[in-house]
């Protein structure tokens, strides 16, 4: 599994690590505004009905702020999403830490995870859905689902990977189990924790829209939903900018807790 | 014949400072079929001038040439042995060591003979189709100098082949260089940072100064070939040791900022 | 000597086959452990909302011999067989392109990022706005929910290659096809094996988001109707089915990635 975390972590959006340095800034900027354009252009040229110019896109999205939608949907996604979340992490990194600490632990878990990690967070939806109803607990639980088991495997991988000749050299000199979790295991293993989460972040938003677009009822998703189905493509392109930008911004956040937290004491 | 004259080499370096200049006005001439060494403090710039040799990357300033040929890119006539062994971890013995040949188009059944002469010569019989993960480090490196002497350069270019390797192992394989060396001279350059080396494997030595490198100075090591079973008393031996090692420290000591030893 | 050998070597292979029963029981145990205590569950709470394992199994069973559940099956996999192997077959070598050039790599690279952070659930009104509804709008889902995480992990492994092998190549004359053909692609096929694996795993995911939440078909549809009819235990059987086969599948995967990468001797763990 640690090979697992390993991939994950690879595929990882590049350049978010600590933050762009400042060269790398420049090409992707640059990058992004080429694209722009030939969107604009190309979408001008084609006048397809499915492919709305980048100005359209932008003027939805204006038109929704204004209308409330946009900040209504998005403080309803972002309840679901900040709590699901934050219960994947406490209880994805309790989990993993466990697993990887104590070989019990893993031997049972270890079928599970993998199970649930190979199929798709989203086919136990309809189970929360008979057991909870439209309801926000239904919602927060998808949230819950697609982020909980990356961030309990990284983990594992992580306290799994303490290294056994600085436990072996700590208890050489006395140190007790708690003071080798504070001082060898948790370090070592917070690199890895910091991965998991980070990667949940995307896959919490994700959780969220398959949520709110399978009840359908309130949030961003919703609105994609209704939207999609009034054939507005522009209005649904800006409602996917404001995810990408949600996304983005968990992890910056994300980051910026790292760096508080790795700052030298 | 090598010849070195007033070759530069500064490494382009990041975020704006200034470039760091490795070697600065080198002067040099390796006659054919000599083994030389070349020793020095660590970080001097030993491994640059192996690369410029092997035609990897380009001076600054100066020139490199081969029998009056100017060095512009990697050419058939060296043959390089990485300090890292540098194998294919996905190939088995043979294909590492007939690497070089399929690389320059030899037929497979030519290919397979002469890969196999060379897993014999450096002792390896037996291991053809063992994955570099399956071995030691020494048996490693043998496969990487198999590699090197497939493709029969008339120059080897060796950067600190044997630094990663334990003393005993390390001593194993300067033995078999040394004895490989006779059976079929060639123009060796020797890259490393061990006295004993030096003076054990190379005809001359040469004494890079610590960065920008400059040669210091150059040592005939003047012992018999092949080297006799009591070279490790031998006076000659044991003094001019003393000497590299005096001269050295003298480095050091001048405090020019590079690496104390 | 020979004799205290021999019985060390037959303790070491009795030691081994011990650890295995006692894995194994120790999971069995807490299988069973765990499907008595959702039976329990099932039969305390209103079964409306929460069916028995029992129940469950039952449903299943019923289910196997419709002639919906293995068309609603086969009907599913559809999208999946086309949208798969194209998402891989574009996936890969592009992979490959932005791993080996890195100046193509500097232009595309954000674009990547943001395809792997982008919900692809939400592209999808915008898949069925110009396709439609039919089997071509699912298949092109499944390849944009398969593709993204394929290119990137089959960069990241041509990335992983050892540059001084590179190196070492160039030394020795090598040109750009044999680069190719000695290094790189041997040297990334694990990379493809894991990529491979990961994409199969968004492909099941689009399957399910887009029969979920868009197209009313296949076992989709299965889930949605039995919901509708307050069915859960035919709903719990259907998501087993799934969760079941994906599992399976990625098992599969797993093990084939495994043998492809025997070479590295450190890699994939349990």
């Amino acid at each position: 599994m640690s090979s697992d975390a390993a991939t994950i972590a690879s595929t990882e959006p590049a350049g978010t690590p600590g933050g762009a340095t400042g060269q790398d800034w420049r090409p992707r900027a640059a990058s992004l505004l080429g694209a722009l354009v030939i969107w604009e252009c190309a979408a001008r040229l084609l006048a397809s009905p499915v492919l709305p110019p980048a100005s359209a896109v932008l003027a939805a999205l204006i038109a929704m702020t204004a209308s409330g939608e946009i900040l209504g949907n998005l403080a309803i996604s972002l309840g679901a999403l900040t709590i699901g979340y934050a219960a994947a992490a406490v209880v994805g990194v309790g989990v993993g830490a466990a697993m990887g600490r104590f070989r019990p632990v893993e031997v049972i878990l270890e079928p599970y995870l993998n199970a649930l990690l190979a199929s798709p967070a989203l086919i136990y939806v309809p189970v929360l859905f008979t057991l909870f109803g439209a309801t926000r607990l239904t919602q927060v639980g998808a949230v819950f689902l697609h982020t909980v088991f990356v961030i309990t495997v990284t983990t594992q991988a992580g306290v799994r990977n303490t290294s056994p000749a600085l436990v072996e050299m700590a208890a050489a000199f006395g140190a007790t189990e708690r003071q080798i979790f504070w001082k060898i295991r948790l370090p070592e293993a917070w690199p890895f924790v910091m991965t998991g989460l980070r990667i949940g972040v995307p896959l919490a938003v994700k959780g969220m829209v398959n949520g709110e677009m399978f009840i359908a009822f309130m949030g961003l998703g919703a609105l994609v939903q209704t939207y999609g189905g009034r054939f507005e493509p522009d209005r649904v392109l800006a409602i996917l900018v404001v995810l990408i930008l949600v996304a983005l911004a968990g992890t910056s956040l994300l980051d910026a807790v790292d760096r508080r937290i790795r700052r030298p004491a | 014949m090598i010849a070195i004259s007033h070759c530069s080499k500064s490494y382009p370096s990041q975020n704006g400072e200034p470039a760091i200049p490795v070697l600065a006005g080198l002067d040099l001439t390796i006659n054919d079929r000599e083994f030389v060494c070349v020793l020095g403090p660590s970080g001097c710039g030993k491994t640059t001038l192996l690369r410029l040799l092997a035609g990897l990357v380009l001076p600054d300033a100066g020139e490199l040439t081969i029998d009056g040929r100017p060095i512009t890119g990697p050419s058939p006539e060296c043959g390089l042995v990485f300090q890292d062994f540098a194998l294919l971890p996905w190939a088995d013995v043979l294909a590492n060591v007939a690497f070089g040949l399929e690389v320059r188009s030899v037929p497979p059944a030519e290919r397979r003979a002469r890969a196999q002469a060379l897993v014999d010569a450096v002792g390896l019989a037996g291991f053809e189709r063992h994955y570099p993960r399956q071995l030691s480090g020494g048996m490693q490196q043998r496969v990487g100098l198999a590699r090197a002497l497939a493709v029969d350069p008339a120059i080897l270019l060796m950067d600190e082949p044997f630094g990663s390797l334990d003393s005993q192992t390390r001593r194993a394989l300067q033995e078999d260089l040394l004895r490989l060396h006779h059976q079929n001279r060639k123009t060796v350059v020797f890259v490393t940072h061990s006295v004993d080396e030096a003076v054990r494997l190379g005809d001359r030595i040469v004494l890079l100064s610590a960065r920008p490198a400059r040669v210091e100075e150059i040592i005939e090591v003047g012992l018999p070939r092949p080297r006799p079973d009591d070279l490790g008393t031998s006076p000659r031996f044991v003094g001019t040791k003393e000497y590299l090692w005096k001269r050295l420290k003298r480095q050091a000591a001048a405090g020019t900022g590079a690496n104390v030893i | 000597m020979p004799g205290g050998r021999t019985a060390s070597r037959r303790s070491g292979s009795g030691a081994m086959t011990r650890r295995v029963v006692t894995r194994t029981a120790w999971r069995v145990a807490s299988l069973a452990v765990l499907l008595g205590l959702w039976e329990l569950a099932g039969r305390t709470v209103d079964t409306l909302l929460l069916p028995t394992a029992s129940a469950t199994v039952g449903a299943l069973w019923h289910l196997a011999g419709t002639r919906e559940f293995w068309s609603a099956l086969w009907i599913s996999h559809q999208a999946v067989v086309i949208g798969f192997p194209a998402a891989a077959v574009l996936a890969i070598p592009a992979g490959l392109a932005l791993g080996r050039w890195t100046a193509l790599d500097r232009w595309l690279d954000v674009h990547l990022s943001m395809l792997l952070v982008t919900p692809k659930s939400a592209i999808m009104p915008l898949i069925v706005m110009a396709l439609g509804l039919g089997l071509m709008a699912r298949g092109v889902t499944v390849f944009a929910f398969a593709f993204p995480v394929m290119v990137a992990t089959t960069r990241a492994g041509l990335r992983d290659i050892d540059g001084r092998l590179l190196e070492m190549a160039r030394a020795f004359g090598a040109t750009e096809l044999h680069v190719w053909r000695r290094i790189l692609l041997p040297g990334t096929l694990p990379a493809v094996a894991t990529a491979v694996r990961l994409g199969l795993a968004q492909a099941i995911a689009g399957l399910v988001a887009v029969e979920l939440l868009l197209v009313a078909v296949g076992l989709g549809h299965l889930i949605l109707t039995f919901q509708a009819d307050f069915d859960a235990a035919s709903v719990y059987a259907v998501v087993c089915v799934v969760a079941a086969e994906a599992a399976l599948l990625i098992r599969v995967a797993t093990l084939a990635e495994r043998r492809i990468g025997a070479w590295r001797g450190d890699a994939v763990h349990t």
